[in-house]
């Protein structure tokens, strides 16, 4: 009855939000002067804008302070190198192929619309004035930006490498920057060498943008990791302190950096699967979902009903999988040292489902082009079933010995506070944002594969503090208990892959019926669908907050560029914002307290 | 003359050698015991490989740990760098010496053992700090500096919250203080006080609620961050030795030290210190940690209130 | 055998003294001046008052020099003070406090070997128990009791308020002085 109903309703949200978008840019065109900017009709829902380096800045600026319901958020700012790209895609006609481009995502929450701002550059002016003046959170991008791909940002504060050492030679996301160590000359490293590249790790508190004495007191300068026990990774804080006082804090990341971008590059669509699951490590398949969502966007692939159930059961299963750890670490970072492990057994427990229907277990890389990667194992529901029924009392449990800890308490609550508006600007997303009272959860407001047929609420809290953030993850693991019990009552029949060509694999029944699938079979599984020339960009609520791909084709096997977008990146650079005038203590909580993990910053 | 005190001598030093041992042996194997608590009530096996249910895993550990590369940095203050994991040993051992175990098991019988042992805890605080500056390591800095303020401030209450006993028993002599607890155990009419010295006694040997001086999560390893082998060895085993002896004070001072029926008065000692210990470990494994200034705000707000009013009522009570 | 401990634990005292103004660390001058007190505190316990021998440890080596401790570990004091203090061992600099210390000393001896001091009648002639301490203290000496206390409490008052930090947010008195020198 259910799946019938599921047919029935088949959503395409893929649809809505093309009209939504297309509606905005209606009301755009009216009201505003379009020598800013031009119009280009995309077809992931994202209304895009294409503007030149003098005008983007005013435009910018129009988006989030002049228009009703603005886009208060920055989202994304990234670049394509457009050098090697062959099909000019969604380019306003009339206008110059650029070099490269820089790529503004924004967010109205109000809207609940996603808007991408494009500015062409060509090679000999790689510069553009600097966002930081309106998004605080733009300092990081645009510092990536300069870091990847070499566009300098006029008027940047500290315009300085951020994932790449900074005796690195060369942009590494541009296509003429080698992609892998054998492609160049064999690395060594000379006396001299080492000594410069030591000499340039040697901390200097000005180069970092602070001073070594203050009025009637020198500063101690605390370096807080990148390895240490609780920075969750390599994650670096440099304090400047006043005892045990936080006066400024400078959070440097990139230790951590692996070039999941660049290798997207060289990967065919789906064998680049697995990298995704390495992004975010504590979401497992939840990091599929946003790349194979924006892949279906661009192939137009319409996904079963019972793959996309069978996604959101796994996704939220590995919702709760991470905010699990979350909660322990959350504990164990204050001093409390038990949770952790309680949490860790009912963690092992949702990995025996895992690794029961998938075969893996932290990194499954189980959701494919147009489906998953096998139907459903029998004894699954009773799998499931047991597991909802154990939860609520352990999660109770953990209520009496974490949440409701005196102690626990007066260590989280008041501290790391931030309040909506804060946060917009900031680019926080998920329980993050949820913690400071708004109820805006991308599952209800943009739902995709099929979240608008679950009942579930979004738990949201007032305080915005470090408390808050903990309570908001607690209550939506009850959440997530709910959509998983919802797809187990009412698991669709039906197939678990989609019989769309560019499905990968692709099924395997038909191929010995005639030569023409057979082909087609062997040639998607050896070099991989070819999908069609666009760009799609799917975000999703992940476990940390907001995740997507922007996935540019070129109409080739791989990638042309892949952005990925994580939550964890705008989260840490408001670590400083938060945290200074408190104590070194007061730092762990907030870090605890954020969510993060370094692979989801660096990628 | 020398004749007849020679067979007392080699009994003394039976019994203070046998003490020292006896403690140092306890302490060594509080660090599998208290593994093995804590895996209990963590739903995990703790150590359990080596010998039976894990008991050689101390054996192990000590091996291990005289074998390790004794690491002493070159920016350190050596000397003092050595000395201080030895202070606390030696401090905590001095401490048992005026503890009475049983009737004629102790090692000295001092007028002024209450004061002796709260200078010996006094001295072992030198331990950390030390450790902490000799380190010329940042953390070990801020380590040392939190266990001088904490240290020093809980030991002002510790004093005063024994000032009750000391009234009520009219004695500094632990021997005397046991045998007055005959009408009834002092953690009755000194409940707060024991309270206030079972706090302050956490704080004293840094454990985990009060473990700021170490603090894992914010400073690595705090005061012995840069300490390894067996100086990293007599700070674990030091901290051990002042579990085992606050425990065993409190059992002295509060709970009737080997008084009870039935048994032997040893058993009734050792128990009443198992359980203290036993408490010491749970709380380590059920409770977070507070911050540097709510400890101290907690101490000079809440604990030294409780303890000069405790001080005070029992005072008006005696002399009315 | 109690001359011989006498002895001993003066000689160590005497020998830790004099490292401390020797020494050019100011945590190792520290530390032989806290052995120094430990071997006045055994003194104290030999010639029969136990209860100031322990009050000598509690107070002085475990609670004042704890503090100052934490103080010099705070100036985070490194060769150039050790060099500093070279300098300052310069005869021209000790030479005038020597002299008029070395006055004092030969007084002092004079005194002790004229006027007959107490170390023939033997050591420990009558031990202090607390007790006589505490009716001392609060009989005949009550007024000096009260003084005292009446002198630390205004030092109390005044250390709040010297460490009290004008626009800082946290405040809390037992580490106004680490905040201070920050």
């Amino acid at each position: 009855m259910q799946s019938d109903t599921l047919t029935r309703k088949q959503p395409l949200p893929t649809k809505t939000y093309a009209l939504a978008a297309r509606a905005f840019l209606a009301e755009i065109r009216r009201n505003a002067n379009d020598a800013w900017y031009q119009l280009q009709d995309c077809a992931d829902g994202f209304p895009t804008l294409w503007t030149t380096p003098g005008n983007v800045i005013a435009l910018l600026r129009y988006l989030k302070h002049k228009i009703p319901h603005p886009f208060a958020m920055l989202y994304d700012l990234t670049a394509i190198d457009e050098r090697l790209r062959i099909n000019d895609y969604g380019r306003p006609q009339g206008t110059q192929k650029p070099d490269f481009t820089v790529v503004y995502q924004l967010l109205s929450v109000e809207r609940d619309l996603f808007i991408r701002i494009k500015v062409p550059l060509t090679e000999n002016a790689l510069s553009l004035p600097s966002a930081t003046a309106l998004w605080p959170n733009a300092n990081w991008y645009e510092r990536e930006v300069w870091d990847l791909f070499g566009i300098a940002f006029d008027g940047h504060p500290h315009l300085r490498r951020i994932m790449m050492p900074h005796t690195w030679k060369g942009h590494p996301l541009r296509k003429d920057h080698h992609a892998r160590a054998t492609e160049v000359d064999p690395f060594t490293l000379s006396d001299e060498k080492q000594d410069r590249e030591q000499e340039a790790l040697r901390f200097r508190p000005e180069e970092w943008g602070m001073a070594d004495h203050g009025e009637d007191s020198d500063y101690m300068f605390l370096n807080l990791g990148p390895n240490h026990p609780s920075v969750h990774g390599v994650f670096r804080v440099a304090l400047q302190l006043d005892g045990e006082q936080i006066i400024d804090s400078v959070p440097d990341i990139g230790y951590h950096h692996r070039g999941a971008e660049k290798m997207a590059e060289r990967q065919a669509w789906h064998s680049y699967m697995p990298y995704t699951d390495r992004i975010d490590y504590l979401g497992g398949v939840m990091n599929n979902l946003p790349y194979v969502l924006a892949l279906e966007q661009l192939a137009g692939i319409k996904v079963p009903p019972r793959a996309q159930t069978i996604r959101v059961m796994m996704a939220e299963l590995f919702r709760i999988s991470s905010h699990l750890v979350f909660y322990g670490t959350f504990a164990q970072d204050v001093g409390q040292m038990s949770p952790v492990f309680y949490m860790f057994i009912d963690r092992e427990k949702l990995f025996g489902i895992v690794e029961a229907i998938t075969g893996g277990r932290m990194h499954p890389a189980w959701f494919r082009i147009g489906g998953v990667a096998q139907d459903l194992p029998e004894g699954w529901d009773r799998m499931v079933r047991e597991f909802l029924d154990y939860m609520p009392a352990r999660l109770a449990e953990y209520e009496g010995m974490v949440l409701k800890n005196k102690l626990l308490q007066k260590r989280t609550r008041g501290i790391g506070v931030y309040n909506t508006a804060e946060a917009l600007d900031w680019g926080i997303t998920g329980p993050g944002l949820r913690a400071t009272g708004l109820d805006w959860d991308l599952r209800k407001r943009r739902p995709y594969s099929g979240y608008e047929q679950f009942e579930f609420d979004v738990p949201t809290a007032n305080g915005g503090d470090c408390f808050d953030r903990c309570v908001v993850r607690v209550e939506e693991i009850r959440q997530s208990l709910r959509i998983i019990e919802q797809c187990l009552n009412n698991m669709p029949s039906g197939p678990y892959k989609s019989d769309h060509p560019l499905t990968t694999p692709p099924a395997k029944e038909r191929t010995m019926e005639d030569i023409e699938t057979l082909i087609q079979h062997f040639v998607n599984n050896s070099w991989g669908p070819v999908m069609p020339v666009g760009e799609s960009c799917f975000p999703i609520e992940a476990t940390k907050g907001l995740n997507s791909y922007h996935i540019v084709s070129d109409g080739g096997t791989t990638s042309y560029r892949t952005r990925i977008r994580t939550p964890s990146f705008p989260h840490l650079q408001m670590i400083p914002h938060i945290s200074n005038g408190l104590m070194v203590a007061d730092l762990i909580a907030i870090i605890a307290s954020i969510d993060f993990v370094m692979a989801d910053v660096d990628r | 003359m020398e004749a007849v005190t020679e067979p007392s001598v080699l009994a003394t030093l039976l019994n203070i050698g046998g003490i020292l041992l006896a403690a140092v042996i306890f302490a060594a194997l509080l660090t599998w015991g208290e593994r093995r608590l804590l895996g209990f009530w963590q739903d995990r096996p703790g150590p359990n490989r080596v010998g039976p249910f894990g008991l050689l895993q101390v054996v192990a550990d000590m091996i291990k740990l005289f074998f390790k590369e004794d690491f002493v940095p070159k920016f350190a203050d050596i000397p003092v760098f050595i000395l201080a994991p030895t202070i606390v040993m030696i401090a905590m051992l001095m401490g048992f010496a005026v503890l009475p175990i049983a009737p004629g098991i102790g090692v000295i019988d001092l007028n002024i053992g209450l004061l002796f042992f709260l200078a010996m805890s006094s001295m072992a605080v030198y331990s950390v700090i030390l450790g902490g500056y000799a380190s010329n390591n940042k953390y070990a800095l801020l380590g040392g500096l939190r266990a001088a303020a904490q240290t020093v401030s809980y030991e002002v209450f510790m004093g005063i919250s024994l000032m009750g006993v000391v009234m009520m028993a009219g004695t500094f002599n632990l021997r005397e203080i046991v045998l007055a607890q005959e009408g009834g155990w002092y953690i009755v009419p000194q409940f707060f006080g024991f309270l206030v010295f079972l706090v302050a006694g956490i704080a004293e040997s840094h454990r985990l609620p009060f473990d700021l001086p170490e603090a894992e999560h914010e400073l690595t390893a705090g005061f012995h961050t840069e300490y390894s082998g067996m100086k990293f060895g007599m700070f674990f085993v030091g901290e051990y030795l002042s579990v085992i002896l606050i425990s065993g004070l409190i059992t002295t001072l509060f709970l009737g030290g080997w008084l009870g029926p039935w048994l032997p008065p040893l058993a009734w000692f050792l128990i009443k210190t198992f359980v203290l210990v036993v408490f010491f470990v749970l709380l380590r494994a059920a409770i977070p940690r507070p911050r540097y200034d709510q400890l101290m705000d907690f101490g000079w707000k809440v604990m030294l209130p409780v303890s000069l009013i405790n001080l005070l009522a029992t005072a008006a009570i005696l002399i009315s | 055998m109690e001359l011989f401990y006498f002895y001993l634990a003066g000689t160590v005292a005497i020998l830790a003294t004099a490292m401390v103004i020797t020494r050019l660390n100011a945590v190792h001058a520290l530390l032989y001046l806290i052995v120094s007190l430990l071997a006045v505190a055994c003194l104290f316990f030999q010639l029969g008052a136990p209860f100031a021998a322990a009050l000598e440890v509690i107070v002085y080596a475990g609670a004042i020099m704890v503090l100052m401790v934490f103080v010099i570990m705070m100036l985070n004091q490194g060769d150039a003070a050790v060099q500093q203090e070279s300098a300052w061992l310069n005869p021209k600099l000790w030479a005038g406090p020597g002299i008029l210390c070395g006055i004092l000393l030969l007084q002092l001896a004079l005194v002790v070997l004229l006027g007959g001091g107490g170390s023939s009648e033997g050591f420990a002639p009558k031990a202090v128990p607390t007790k006589e301490v505490g009716i001392a203290l609060f009989g005949p000496y009550l007024i000096a009791v009260e003084l005292a206390s009446m002198v630390l409490l205004a030092g109390l008052v005044g250390a709040f308020h010297l460490a009290r930090p004008a626009t800082r947010k946290h405040t809390d008195s037992a580490t106004g002085k680490e905040r201070n020198n920050g």
